[in-house]
């Protein structure tokens, strides 16, 4: 409950978060104008000042910024006296300082190149007064003032002329945020090479940016409530099985079944509340750390967001007690049936009716295999839907489960055999029990075998997507070593073209990457050198090889998979990009794989691009020595020298790679949580199933001990139980687990993200199925094992 | 007089996994008189919990009826079926089956709750008259077989039942203690005017009862 309410609660809060900053940083802006791609020149504004459309204006520039602490905030550029028409809080806060205190003090924002105000929790949290200083990457900055900011997200703001110097933007700006009074008319005017978006069509974008992410991690925080179903099962079933004696001595006494179903119901639905409860306050408190993880995953792959933690609300509790009521009462449903129909004379004499039911299990088994194939119907009936390929993946894992009884049933003479010859008496009286109580091991193996499976599909998934992306980077990210700002300056053109004449060094690749609205989404387009990737890359392409780079050379452009499939494009068709002189054709030479993002890529040569967008900014450069170079060593350190001169950063390829393979591993970071806690609640079921069993049969151990059976056998007896539990799970996780981590690749990756992972198996996630299964049989023993070693026979025969 | 209790052939028969079945109770018949005491004996897998069972409402016959107060109780539904057993039954295990986690006092008035007359006096008088008084508040785990399965009746007479069965009441008690509770059993049965049938290994079963039968691999004799 808990894990399903802290993602849930933390994705919402990192969701809210950008709504929130969208909203505050619109202020009284209607619009905002941007490029197609890259930044517009300040000369614009004297001509937007002029249009009878624009009652306000205000130029802007928003950038990322690193604390020295590593702290990563927004940093917005803004004209003061410009700005106030829109966010006159911005101004206040400006003026605030210089209040009788004379114009130069009000002014420093204006006048002082490292003048910022912080927003009002950001000063708090850091112990910022007007006046302290701020360490950043790019400098220190000197507060000189704070403003409210109800977005939760940290803010700098700097005067907009200072912030084109730190980011080497001369005479450039990001966009400029406008108060229309007839936006048509305006559009009609401003239409052709530039971009106009409201509020609500900026955080519309954003949202469906995020929609797969969100989608997915939501879709892992169910699993853990589904398998939770499982152990909620387990406890009621314990809770039957102990107070079964109770139940048939109250119908002796008058008691009608529905009494005795509604008190036990009580009882079930009061715990899965109180746990429901429980968990959503865990969950909350989980969910303030999950949300710092979410928000840097997100700014990673997509976009800056520093949401605020999520507040509390009794709501979060109540929410838990609902979900958890409603779990208990689906967990419960079967105990209950059972224990309603449950026979007054064995009951309340203490025998225990008979266990076995192999007819049962194989008319489960065959609503199992209608589901499967319902399940795997769906994903040819919807092909490319997300939420059908989820569904059917869920689908199948319950089919699946409902296979465990009749996979018992078929074992057991195996079993028997196999555990008799290894262990004799015991093993044959264990292997006998799991046969004779299908009721109860079944359901644990069950939910067991789920938690395993999903480890092992989640584990090869994410390790052939991690395998796959290596061989990306190998083959795509190949250069020697890369150029690059931490933070969101341009690297300059000029280091650029001196680079390109340095000897020893056989090429360069200026790269950038913008987003630009297609059919009314977001994609990326990239500008990149195609002579240079053709030279020393290894694109792996649908079709064709390094051959494609001659069209790209000669205009055309290659778009990556994501953007193929998402779109439906291919080689030889055509794509419109709006560019700065209108709607512009471009041709596809190729489809290549690529993991940059799952929204699509569009690459293009940096000629090309410069035509299309006038952008000639560049994110960063790839040094690409010629073979065998003997003074690599000496130009390394010259550019390195070059690089340090303009606070940039130089990374090896192997370094660059690293980098790259820690966000991927960070991405991944709560689905691997999510794994252990589906294992971990799996784990309590087994345990559950095999304590059941154990009360159920206490009487039986006295026997035992009564023939002859030494203790140690009689604690065996419940070892091997749980071994075989756990065994039987890992040997259908087999099977299971390897279609789910091709349901995940082939069907869930593919369609959540539209890109293609390649099948890597290892042996690692089977391996550590194993040895969890073997540990979660021997630890669910423990306390059986101890229970009968202190116990002595005699009062384990006696009735009361 | 009308019967208290009249059982009519009635049979029982257990089958499972395809084999042949097992009569534990080939076509007993059975009168027993408003304030009659009958003993029945028999040895262990005569029968004789099976026909208590049977007459009490919580197993199911093969063939036969059993008639309490004129009306057929297997003919009745489920609920119809509790409704009777909560209302004019008392039961008397061999194993006392008290529950472990109410009282002595709220044993009996659990009783007392079901048929729908919560009196706590009516406990206290009840457990004083099987000399459990200041016994009330303590729980089974804590009090001797001869104490629990006093409390047991108490349980089976605070409700003025009009039948009372008795399981093996003694089975579990030694001798002395096992034939004052018969006592009292007796003595509360008379009381009420209820009439009892008690199966039992006992002699001091017969000394009690006004009437004694056999039953043999599930025949009863007369």
């Amino acid at each position: 409950m808990a894990a399903a309410v802290g993602i849930s609660l933390s994705a919402r809060a990192a969701f809210e978060s950008f709504s929130g900053a969208v909203e505050f940083l619109r202020g009284k802006a209607t619009h905002s104008l941007l490029r197609p791609a890259g930044t517009m020149d300040e000369t614009v504004l004297a001509e937007l000042a002029r249009d009878p459309a624009v009652e306000a204006l205000s130029p802007v520039i928003e950038r990322r910024l690193r604390l020295e602490s590593g702290e990563i905030v927004r940093l917005l550029g803004i004209d003061p006296l410009l700005d106030g028409n829109l966010r006159p809080e911005f101004v206040s806060a400006v003026l605030a300082r210089g209040k009788g205190r004379g114009l130069e003090d009000g002014m420093s924002f204006l006048l002082e190149d490292d003048a910022v105000l912080a927003d009002a929790a950001l000063a708090e949290r850091l112990g910022l007064l007007p006046g302290d200083e701020i360490r950043t990457v790019l400098g220190r900055f000197r507060v000189t003032g704070v403003f409210p900011n109800p977005s939760g997200e940290p803010f700098l703001l700097i005067d907009i002329s200072h912030a084109q110097v730190l980011f080497g933007l001369g005479g450039r700006l990001d966009r400029v945020d406008l108060a229309l009074n007839d936006a048509p008319g305006f559009l009609s005017r401003w239409g052709t090479g530039y971009r106009l978006e409201t509020s609500v069509e900026r955080r519309a974008i954003l949202a469906q940016m995020l929609r797969a992410f969100r989608l997915n991690l939501e879709a892992l925080s169910l699993l853990a409530l589904f398998v939770g179903i499982f152990l909620i099962y387990n406890t009621a079933m314990f809770a039957v099985v102990s107070r079964k004696r109770d139940a048939g001595i109250l119908r002796s006494l008058g008691a009608y079944r529905s009494e005795i179903g509604a008190a036990f119901l009580t009882e079930i639905l009061l715990l899965g509340s109180a746990g429901g409860i429980c968990g959503g306050i865990l969950g909350y408190l989980l969910s303030r750390i999950l949300a710092g993880e979410v928000g840097g995953t997100i700014s990673d792959l997509y976009f800056f967001l520093r949401p605020a933690p999520p507040e509390w609300s009794p709501w979060i509790a109540a929410a838990g007690a609902l979900l958890g009521g409603a779990a208990a009462f689906l967990g419960s449903l079967r105990p209950l049936i059972e224990l309603q129909r449950a026979d007054p004379v064995q009951a309340a004499s203490g025998r225990v009716a008979n266990r076995t039911d192999h007819r049962s299990a194989r008319r489960i088994a065959v609503a199992g295999f209608g589901m499967i194939v319902l399940s795997l119907s769906l994903f040819f009936i919807f092909p490319t839907q997300v939420y059908a390929g989820l569904g059917g993946a869920f689908g199948f894992l319950v089919g699946a489960s409902l296979f465990t009884g009749l996979a018992e049933v078929s074992a057991y003479r195996l079993l028997k055999r196999g555990l008799t010859r290894a262990a004799g008496l015991p093993g044959k009286i264990a292997a006998g029990n799991i046969h004779l109580n299908l009721g109860r091991t079944a359901v644990a193996v069950a939910a067991f075998m789920v938690a395993l499976s999903m480890s092992i599909g989640l584990g090869t998934m994410i390790g052939s997507f991690r395998r796959s992306v290596e061989r990306w980077l190998d083959a795509q990210i190949s250069g020697d070593f890369y150029l690059s700002s931490m933070d969101s300056a341009e690297v300059p053109v000029s280091l650029y073209e001196e680079l390109r004449r340095t000897p020893g060094i056989a090429g360069v690749d200026p790269y950038r990457s913008v987003l630009v609205s297609y059919r009314s989404t977001s994609v990326y387009a990239s500008a990149v050198d195609a002579a240079v990737l053709q030279k020393f890359t290894n694109f792996r392409f649908f079709s064709g090889r390094a051959e494609n780079w001659d069209r790209v050379r000669a205009g055309e452009v290659i778009v990556s998979e994501s953007f193929a499939r998402r779109f439906g494009v291919g080689a030889g068709e055509t794509i419109a990009l709006e560019g700065v002189h209108g709607t512009e054709t471009l041709r596809v030479a190729a489809v290549f794989y690529d993991y940059t993002s799952e929204h699509g890529v569009v690459m293009m040569d940096r000629r090309r691009f410069l035509e299309l967008f006038d952008d000639p900014a560049i994110d960063s450069l790839g040094i690409f020595f010629a073979p065998g170079e003997p003074r690599r060593a000496e130009i390394l350190d010259g550019v390195s020298r070059r690089a340090k001169e303009l606070d940039l950063s130089v990374f090896s390829r192997d370094e660059l790679h690293a980098n790259a393979l820690r966000v991927f591993d960070a991405t991944f970071a709560v689905t691997r949580s999510m794994r252990f806690i589906a294992v971990v609640v799996a784990f309590f079921g087994i345990a559950g199933a095999i304590l059941t069993l154990f009360l159920e049969r206490r009487r039986e151990f006295g026997i035992y001990r009564a023939l002859g059976f030494s203790t140690g056998q009689v604690a065996g007896i419940t070892v091997l139980e749980g071994l075989i539990m756990g065994f039987l799970s890992f040997l259908l996780s087999l099977g299971v687990g390897t279609a789910m981590a091709a349901i995940l690749i082939k069907v869930i990756n593919l369609r959540s993200f539209n890109w293609t992972v390649f099948f890597f198996p290892t042996a690692v996630p089977y391996v550590l199925a194993l040895a969890t299964a073997l540990l979660a049989g021997l630890g669910g023993s423990l306390y059986p094992i101890i229970k009968a070693w202190r116990t002595y026979p005699q009062m384990q025969i006696r009735e009361e | 007089m009308n019967a208290a209790v009249r059982v009519i052939d009635l049979w029982k028969e257990y089958t499972g996994n395809g084999r042949p079945g097992t009569y534990a109770l080939c076509g007993a018949n059975l009168e027993v008189r408003p304030g009659e005491i009958v003993a029945l004996f028999g040895k262990s897998g005569s029968g004789k919990t099976t026909l208590l069972n049977l007459i009490a409402g919580i197993d199911r016959p093969t063939r036969g009826r059993v008639e309490v107060d004129g009306r057929d109780i297997h003919a009745l539904g489920e609920r119809e079926r509790t409704r009777w057993r909560r209302k004019n039954l008392g039961f008397v295990f061999q194993f006392f089956n008290l529950l472990p986690t109410l009282t002595a006092f709220e044993n009996v008035f659990l009783s007392l709750e079901l048929a729908g007359r919560p009196d706590r006096a009516l406990v206290s008088q009840a457990l004083r008259d099987l000399g459990l008084d200041g016994l009330g508040d303590r729980y089974p785990h804590e009090l001797s077989g001869g104490e629990q399965q006093r409390v047991a009746v108490a349980r089976a007479v605070v409700k003025s039942p009009r039948l009372i069965l008795a399981d093996e009441p003694t089975g579990n008690l030694d001798t002395q203690t096992g034939g004052h509770v018969l006592e009292l059993l007796s003595a509360q049965c008379r009381k009420l005017g209820a009439a009892m049938i008690v199966a039992s290994h006992a002699p001091s079963s017969e000394r009690q009862a006004d009437r004694v039968l056999r039953i043999v691999d599930g025949v009863l004799l007369p």
